[in-house]
């Protein structure tokens, strides 16, 4: 007995093992969605205050509305298409049903990013020989006038879930046909019905299993898909996905995992759905292969049924209309920033007082953003790049000069922000909001100060430090400390900071290197020394019992600037300025500030911004917290902005990246 | 049973260049049970077809009534099928089988000359009910077809075709599915219904003994071309070709010439028979039936031969007899045992003769008797699939 047991202990013990690791990220994201709290770490209990949260949150529920939508009508075309095309298929003699069913195959088992980047050339390359025939005919007469510039968004998105849709329908709805008796089209036929009576009356009832096994796994795909969709929504259309990754970019909100909580739980209860179908009608079939009688289908009464469908049809349509509910107007603006980097009360407060529709997109990093913009298909009107990036697109002539005219609060930008070495003439841009890099600290871990970009290479806190996981503020953290110019070529002096990083790192210091990672690591406690932003210390903090701590080393550090800037190819430009000016304003200014944390710019708002406080909080701003989201003058001094680097410098910073071998 | 309802005029059928049917011409009586008979893949399933409406033929005529209905389509002729595994409509209970057809009828409204109505549903019950009971399915309309029997479901499926009063019932082999004790019953069973409805039974199968017990007529096919038409007795006891009298029961096929009528000659001797018309000295095929051979012994017999093998069939010994090389099938209720010399003795009307034909030689020689048996059953039973998938 005791033999027997243990073996079966044992698998039962790896089997939970392996669920546990399968499931326990899951559940963590769950229980976390129910944190009263805005960390991630840290428990502070029970609420469904994230929940509410995400009613009220614009880009969400636009993307909720997207996604139903897009999921819905990709779901009925690729279910007519697929069912269609199956029937085709089975209507075909063997050798070209069995190529055609492989060809079909080969989608699925495509890597969804291949299919991605496929449609995305593909639907470029058609804009571009779209571009040339509607010229050219535009040229010759004027009779039509066709659009000559076409971009990717909701339709593309549609076309591309379409097109991945109509496979799995193909897939479920063929086995079915194959099941069918190939004589009950003749039977009913020969009972009077005509070829498309005898589909609706014979055919479909055998076959619609397997349409709705199939419109099912095609809708819960449409829901699921990101990579696709990534590829082909070009920019004025965002799924849920989307946006999920858009919003882990800055500042992890918790509403984040309210919403993935959401999104598993359908995909769940869809996946749950198709397989309890299947398994149904499968041991249904086995029992008549074995000749077991069978009991009868159990059917509801059609009353309940009715009601059922209807239930569910008003259920999807009022989803559709609550998330739709953002008002359609003529004038828009396509905006693209960065996740949780806007009070979102602004862009219904805009939409209300101009009339102007504002799609809200967000990007990943800088460098995404570029190449979104340059693969072509994006229509952004207003993008909010940093510094060394803006000097790039001013440098490839991406961006258009801006008329100050129509940005009249553009006079209310701090002098100290204007001119900036990436703008030098101020043509092109109007800052948005500045911070600084800094050493964030745990004092209950830390001896004393933190006063030195040393810190970070300090053995002493072998195992405690958080290294910033990207090359450009890690070896500005080594040339701030040893005295070298920031934005230096000299390679010899880049070495030599990298050498003190690599050092720092085979002995031990880091613990990980990280980027959205420390809210959660410095909020619980987990590690006493990370370098991260201004703006991201103070979220910490409101989120954390632990006695952290920020300090711009002596040393000097980094300073910088997002800014506003329109593109080039801007198709709205006033519609881009009045919101440049609208975001601007010193009320507007007030506002985004206090909700993310990042100084302001505007001469007004960085006056009235402790006044403002104590109005909404009710309690004094305590100087400290001041002087870290608007960094006093004589320490700004000390710090430095990026400046665009050379190729060849650039190349020669992602060469150590890779030698360091992270 | 003497007017004519169906004909088929100068039918040829090919698929992907294959000849199915070839220049295929028959006429069919009106209450006529008429069966098509032949091996599988011999185009008796796609004459059917061609008839029910599913397959139009690549040249020819099909007329009904005297008129042409080529391209009329199934669900406008007064044909209903029987298909080869019922084809019930799985979604739909038995009732709702059966009123299936009814309820695609539409019918003049007698109030609105120009209008057409549905049929009552109160008259859908009737009829539907009644005809349960002539199949002896009452009490069973709120199964599903996968609660029947396989029987009960044959007999579903005549019952959803006749319900509609059709002039003519295709079917297509209905009781291959079944298993022989059932079979038997079913045979008698469509017997009694078709005598019942008085309406025309084509019928398809490749079951020599299913078509000569319920058939008014039998057309025997092969290779797409028509062998012989005729009564079950005609075609048993006056086969035209090898190939027919193989088909039909058992035969003996030997070798002969008519030197004159009403005489035969195999094996060097002329043997009295009661068939002429030939020219003299023609060569023929002679039938000999193994029931109908004499054992006598040897010192009598018109031929003697040594017994090689013997095998008890419970009614009778089939035993094969040496005759000079080739081998006879003898069918008889008296024992000879192994390596016995034996004589035979032939009534003239026990001789059959043919004209020779493009079968001589094929068939009618038993010298691999046991293994003919085994294969025929095999073969044709797994040739059949396949020709359903072909043709289809």
């Amino acid at each position: 007995m005791r033999k027997t047991a243990s073996p079966r202990f044992g698998s039962r013990f790896l089997i939970g093992l392996t669920f546990l690791f399968l499931y326990a990220p899951i559940f963590i994201l769950i229980i976390f969605s129910f944190n009263a709290g805005a960390s991630s770490s840290v428990w502070k209990g029970f609420s469904l205050h994230w929940y509410g949260e995400l009613f009220h949150n614009r880009l969400i529920m636009q993307s909720i509305y997207t996604t139903l939508l897009v999921s819905l009508l990709a779901t009925v075309v690729a279910t007519f298409a697929g069912t269609f095309a199956a029937i085709g298929f089975h209507a075909m003699r063997r050798r070209p049903r069995h190529i055609l069913t492989t060809v079909n195959n080969i989608p699925m088992m495509n890597a969804d990013i291949v299919t991605g980047v496929s449609l995305c050339l593909l639907f470029v390359a058609f804009f571009g020989g779209w571009h040339s025939f509607a010229v050219w005919v535009n040229s010759w007469q004027s009779l039509v006038v066709l659009p000559e510039r076409l971009t990717m968004g909701f339709g593309t998105l549609l076309i591309a879930h379409i097109c991945f849709n109509i496979p799995y329908v193909i897939l479920s709805v063929g086995p079915k046909l194959r099941q069918m008796d190939r004589n009950l089209i003749d039977a009913a036929q020969d009972l009077g019905c005509t070829w498309m009576q005898a589909f609706w009356k014979v055919v479909l009832p055998e076959i619609k299993p397997g349409i709705v096994s199939g419109a099912l796994t095609a809708f819960t795909m449409s829901v699921d898909d990101f990579i696709i969709s990534y590829f082909t929504a070009g920019t004025s259309s965002s799924t849920l996905a989307m946006t999920i990754y858009g919003m882990t970019k800055k500042r992890v909100s918790p509403q984040i995992n309210a919403i993935s909580t959401l999104l598993f739980v359908t995909v769940l209860l869809l996946l749950a759905l198709v397989n309890f179908r299947e398994n149904r009608a499968q041991s249904r079939s086995d029992k008549l292969r074995r000749g077991e009688a069978v009991p009868p289908k159990r059917q509801l009464p059609p009353v309940l049924k009715r009601v059922g469908a209807g239930a569910l049809a008003v259920a999807l349509i009022a989803a559709l209309v609550v998330t739709g509910a953002s008002s359609r107007s003529d004038r828009v603006v396509n905006v693209c920033s960065w996740g949780e980097y806007i009070d979102e009360d602004l862009i219904t407060e805009f939409e209300e007082t101009t009339g102007i529709r504002v799609n809200y997109q967000t990007a990943e990093s800088n460098e995404a953003l570029y190449s979104l913009i340059n693969m072509g298909g994006a229509d952004f009107d207003v993008i909010v790049p940093s510094d060394y990036m803006i000097g790039r697109l001013i440098e490839e002539d991406m961006l258009a000069e801006l008329n100050y005219d129509n940005i009249p609060n553009f006079d209310l930008i701090d002098d100290r922000f204007k001119n900036l070495s990436y703008d030098p003439e101020n043509k092109y841009t109007v800052p948005y909001t500045w911070s600084t890099l800094g050493i964030i600290y745990n004092r209950d871990m830390v001896d004393g100060e933190i006063t030195s970009w040393s810190a970070m290479f300090d053995p002493q806190y072998a195992g405690q430090v958080l290294m910033i996981n990207n090359s450009r503020d890690a070896l500005a953290a080594g040339l701030f400390y040893l005295g070298y110019d920031v934005n230096t070529t000299d390679k010899g002096q880049i070495r030599e900071a990298f050498e003190l990083l690599k050092n720092a790192k085979d002995q031990g210091v880091y613990q990980a290197f990280v980027m959205d990672q420390v809210f959660q690591k410095m909020e619980g406690g987990n590690a006493a020394i990370a370098m991260y932003y201004a703006g991201d210390y103070l979220t910490m903090v409101d989120n954390s019992d632990q006695d952290l701590a920020f300090v711009i080393p002596e040393e000097g550090s980094n300073w910088f600037v997002d800014a506003m800037c329109v593109l080039k190819t801007s198709q709205h430009k006033e519609e881009a300025e009045a919101w440049i000016n609208f975001i601007t304003s010193t009320s507007s200014s007030l506002a985004n500030m206090d909700y993310i944390w990042y100084g302001s710019p505007n001469v007004e708002a960085m006056e009235e911004y402790p006044a403002y406080y104590e109005e909404e909080y009710e309690e004094e701003l305590d100087q400290e917290t001041l002087d870290i989201i608007l960094t006093p003058p004589e320490i700004l001094d000390k710090c430095q902005m990026y400046v665009n680097q050379p190729q060849d410098t650039l190349r020669y910073y992602s060469e150590l990246w890779t030698e360091l071998g992270i | 049973m003497s007017k004519e309802l169906i004909r088929l005029r100068d039918i040829c059928m090919a698929f992907d260049d294959e000849q199915v049917l070839d220049h295929l011409n028959l006429y069919i009586n009106d209450k006529e049970f008429l069966t098509l008979l032949g091996p599988s893949g011999c185009g008796k399933t796609t004459t059917l077809r061609i008839i029910g409406g599913f397959t139009t033929p690549t040249s020819g005529d099909v007329l009904f009534d005297g008129v042409r209905i080529n391209d009329v389509p199934p669900y406008q002729r007064q044909i209903n099928t029987v298909f080869q595994k019922y084809a019930l409509f799985p979604h739909l209970n038995v009732f709702e089988n059966v009123a299936f057809g009814l309820r695609m009828q539409k019918r003049p409204d007698p109030n609105n000359p120009k209008k057409t109505i549905k049929i009552p549903e109160e008259e859908i019950r009737e009829r539907v009910l009644e005809m349960l009971e002539t199949v002896s399915l009452k009490g069973f309309e709120h199964r599903r077809p996968d609660q029947l029997s396989g029987g009960q479901q044959q007999r579903v499926a005549i019952a959803r075709a006749l319900v509609n009063r059709p002039k003519v019932l295709l079917l297509d082999e209905p009781l291959g599915a079944l298993d022989l004790k059932l079979r038997k019953d079913m045979q008698i069973e469509l017997k009694r219904i078709q005598q019942q409805v008085g309406i025309t039974f084509i019928y398809v199968t490749h079951d020599q003994e299913e078509a000569l017990s319920m058939s008014d007529t039998i057309v025997i096919m092969d290779k797409g071309t028509i062998q012989q038409i005729g009564t079950p007795e005609d075609i048993y006891n006056e086969p035209k070709n090898a190939f027919v009298a193989d088909f039909i029961g058992e035969s003996n096929i030997i070798d002969g010439t008519m030197p004159r009528d009403n005489v035969v000659k195999m094996y060097g001797r002329e043997f009295p028979c009661l068939d002429g018309g030939f020219a003299p000295n023609e060569p023929v095929d002679v039938v000999i039936r193994p029931e109908d051979i004499d054992i006598v012994p040897v010192e009598q017999g018109q031929l003697t031969g040594t017994v090689t093998s013997v095998t008890f069939k419970g009614m009778q010994y089939d035993i094969i007899v040496d005759f000079k090389g080739f081998k006879w099938l003898i069918q008889t209720t008296d024992h000879s045992p192994k390596d016995a010399r034996i004589g035979i003795k032939l009534d003239p009307d026990s001789i059959h003769v043919m004209k020779k034909s493009r079968y001589s030689g094929m068939f009618g020689d038993y010298s691999s008797f046991s293994e003919e048996y085994d294969e025929l059953d095999d073969a044709s039973l797994g040739l059949d699939e396949e020709e359903s998938g072909d043709e289809e």
